[in-house]
């Protein structure tokens, strides 16, 4: 059984009739053109927009769970985020576990630890370069221990070696029997990391399949409006516009 | 070093509370003459000079003063947090200029007089409460604090506005004089009997900030953030406004504008508590108290033919630092 299932939804004027299946355990790539509805998606399943339509959870429906319960099991790491005020990694890493109540610091530790950012535990987190940022940013959804993590391009601003680290981070998780979701423009680190990929565009689901099935040009070419060159044999594999 | 941030403030707002009872012109033992004013006042007995001077004068100023500035540093606080803004004042929501034109009324019409001294401060906090009404029905009921701050400056100046219709139209000079003077911020001259209006605000509204603290950690990484964490950030920021709404209108109320305090404690404070805007609250309502008093302590010195209005020596402390505050900001953007 899927560990959610989206069926018909629906965001005024940005998401039509979306259907889409995620199972615990796999990394899903949501991929599309710039405005097809991949952060709306992600946001309306976070419960952050007025939505129609019907999401279930483990088999219950999202409905039904309180805004906390919800922000346990769901944890969306947003595309553009920083920090007001000059906290330190520590503290921001700590607020991960807001949902829970709690500041379990073993917890805390761990992800600190599997992200790579101990090293600068008290430092702040507006002093640091981006790469090591983005992987702040990261350490707090993992700390909130969800069994479904939304990310909305974790690697857009990232250089190739952090683009590596950052998506192996999000597939050692989903490898521990969570699911992961990443909205992603690039095609070739989806190609690479992703498990399955969602193919969206002006507000739909258009195919929802293996990374075979959807990253092929007659599917790819008229959805970007540009001829796509697709090598999957390649390793790693490559995807780029012609 | 956080750890003992808030006992080492509370120690410091006890010695300076006692010692804001024991100056004056008149040289006092202020435990003694507060104990006389205690016995004799449950006993009926006529005070003695000593305890008239402590407990009727100084014991109100001093409570005022320290519930006020607790106040305004406490709301400060919790505004530019919840509006991620450092630069937010508590008078931005529009309770201050609400309370402001509600006492003003008072003095023109001549309301409520049979509730005598109280008429000014109870007329205050409904003034204080019409703002905030006409402020949650102008903001919406989805309303993100971006709109709530706009919604704030609108009827604020509209109140200003009114005030200065108020002003304008003043029966005689001597009404208009008095108006101004209240206006300008003072803890002088008011009997215990306010702090029945200041109190219950006060305790209240500073309950209701510190209830959202979670949600202040929460917002430092914007309303996206803070929302899909459970937060419920359109929910519980309208409890924010309610209080700072509450402990602004109140203190108005009862003192007039004190500026400046709920912008420039939380400043001073941030660095102490590694700048986290939910352990920001206690210590700024403890500073606040503590620069009040002791700025109240100041203007007692000052001759007192020509009293300094309190109002205006935060002010004049209060605005450099402001200027400072854009400076440095400015340097931020270079």
């Amino acid at each position: 059984m899927a560990l959610m299932s989206i069926d018909n939804l629906t965001v005024e004027q940005r998401l039509i009739d979306a259907c889409l299946e995620i199972h615990a355990g796999e990394v899903l790539g949501l991929i599309g053109p710039n405005g097809a509805g991949k952060s709306t998606l992600l946001n309306a399943i976070t419960g952050l927009i007025p939505r129609s339509g019907h999401i279930s959870l483990g088999g219950q429906n999202l409905e039904r769970l309180d805004s906390l319960q919800r922000a346990r099991q769901i944890a969306l790491q947003p595309q553009f985020i920083e920090s007001v005020w000059a906290l330190t990694v520590h503290d921001i890493v700590s607020m991960g576990r807001l949902p829970w109540g709690d500041s379990d610091q073993s917890i805390i530790r761990a992800v600190m630890q599997q992200a790579n950012i101990t090293d600068f535990a008290d430092r702040h987190v507006n002093e640091l370069s981006g790469g090591e940022r983005a992987r702040v940013w990261l350490a707090r959804v993992l700390a909130n221990q969800p069994v479904l993590l939304l990310v909305d391009e974790p690697v857009a601003n990232l250089d190739i070696h952090y683009q590596q680290e950052v998506m192996q981070i999000l597939v050692d998780y989903a490898r521990t029997g969570h699911a992961v979701v990443i909205a992603i423009h690039d095609l070739s680190l989806a190609a690479r990391y992703c498990d399955r990929l969602c193919l969206m565009d002006k507000g739909k689901t258009v195919k929802t399949d293996t990374i075979e099935a959807v990253l092929n040009s007659e599917i790819l070419s008229p959805v970007f409006n540009v001829d796509v060159y697709v090598d999957l044999d390649n390793q790693p594999p490559v995807v780029l516009a012609q | 070093m956080e750890r003992f941030l808030n006992p080492a403030l509370l120690l410091l707002l006890l010695m300076v509370a006692i010692l804001s009872l024991g100056i004056g012109i008149l040289d006092v033992e202020v435990g003694s003459a507060l104990i006389d004013w205690s016995s004799s006042s449950l006993s009926g007995e006529a005070l003695t000079r000593e305890a008239l001077i402590v407990g009727e004068i100084r014991l109100p100023r001093t409570l005022l003063a320290l519930i006020v500035g607790a106040a305004m540093g406490i709301s400060g606080a919790a505004l530019q947090g919840l509006l991620r803004n450092p630069l937010v004042d508590p008078g931005l929501i529009g309770a201050s200029q609400g309370a402001a034109l509600g006492a003003a009324l008072v003095f023109y019409f001549n309301l409520f007089s049979g509730l005598g001294a109280l008429a000014t401060p109870i007329a205050g906090l409904i003034g204080a409460a019409l703002t905030l009404f006409i402020l949650m029905g102008l903001s919406g009921s989805m309303a993100r604090p971006a709109i709530i701050i706009m919604a704030g400056l609108a009827i604020s100046t509209l109140s200003s506005a009114l005030l200065a219709v108020v002003l304008n139209f003043a029966p005689n000079p001597y009404a208009m004089q008095e108006l101004v003077f209240w206006l300008l911020g003072s803890v002088s001259n008011r009997g215990l009997d306010n702090l029945a209006v200041l109190l219950p605000a006060f305790v209240i509204g500073s309950t209701m900030l510190l209830t959202q603290r979670k949600l202040l950690l929460g917002l430092s990484l914007g309303e996206q953030v803070a929302d899909s964490m459970g937060l419920e950030v359109t929910k519980r920021g309208r409890y924010i406004v309610l209080g700072t709404a509450l402990l602004v209108g109140s203190s108005v109320a009862v003192a007039g504008n004190i500026g400046f305090i709920g912008l420039v404690v939380p400043h001073l404070i941030r660095p102490l508590v590694g700048y986290r805007p939910d352990r920001l609250l206690l210590p700024s309502a403890l500073v606040g108290a503590i620069v009040v008093l002791v700025a109240d302590m100041l203007v007692r010195q000052l001759p007192p033919e020509r009293e300094l209005k309190l109002g205006v020596l935060t002010a004049l402390i209060g605005a450099p630092f402001f200027v400072w505050l854009v400076w440095k900001e400015r340097q931020r953007w270079l």
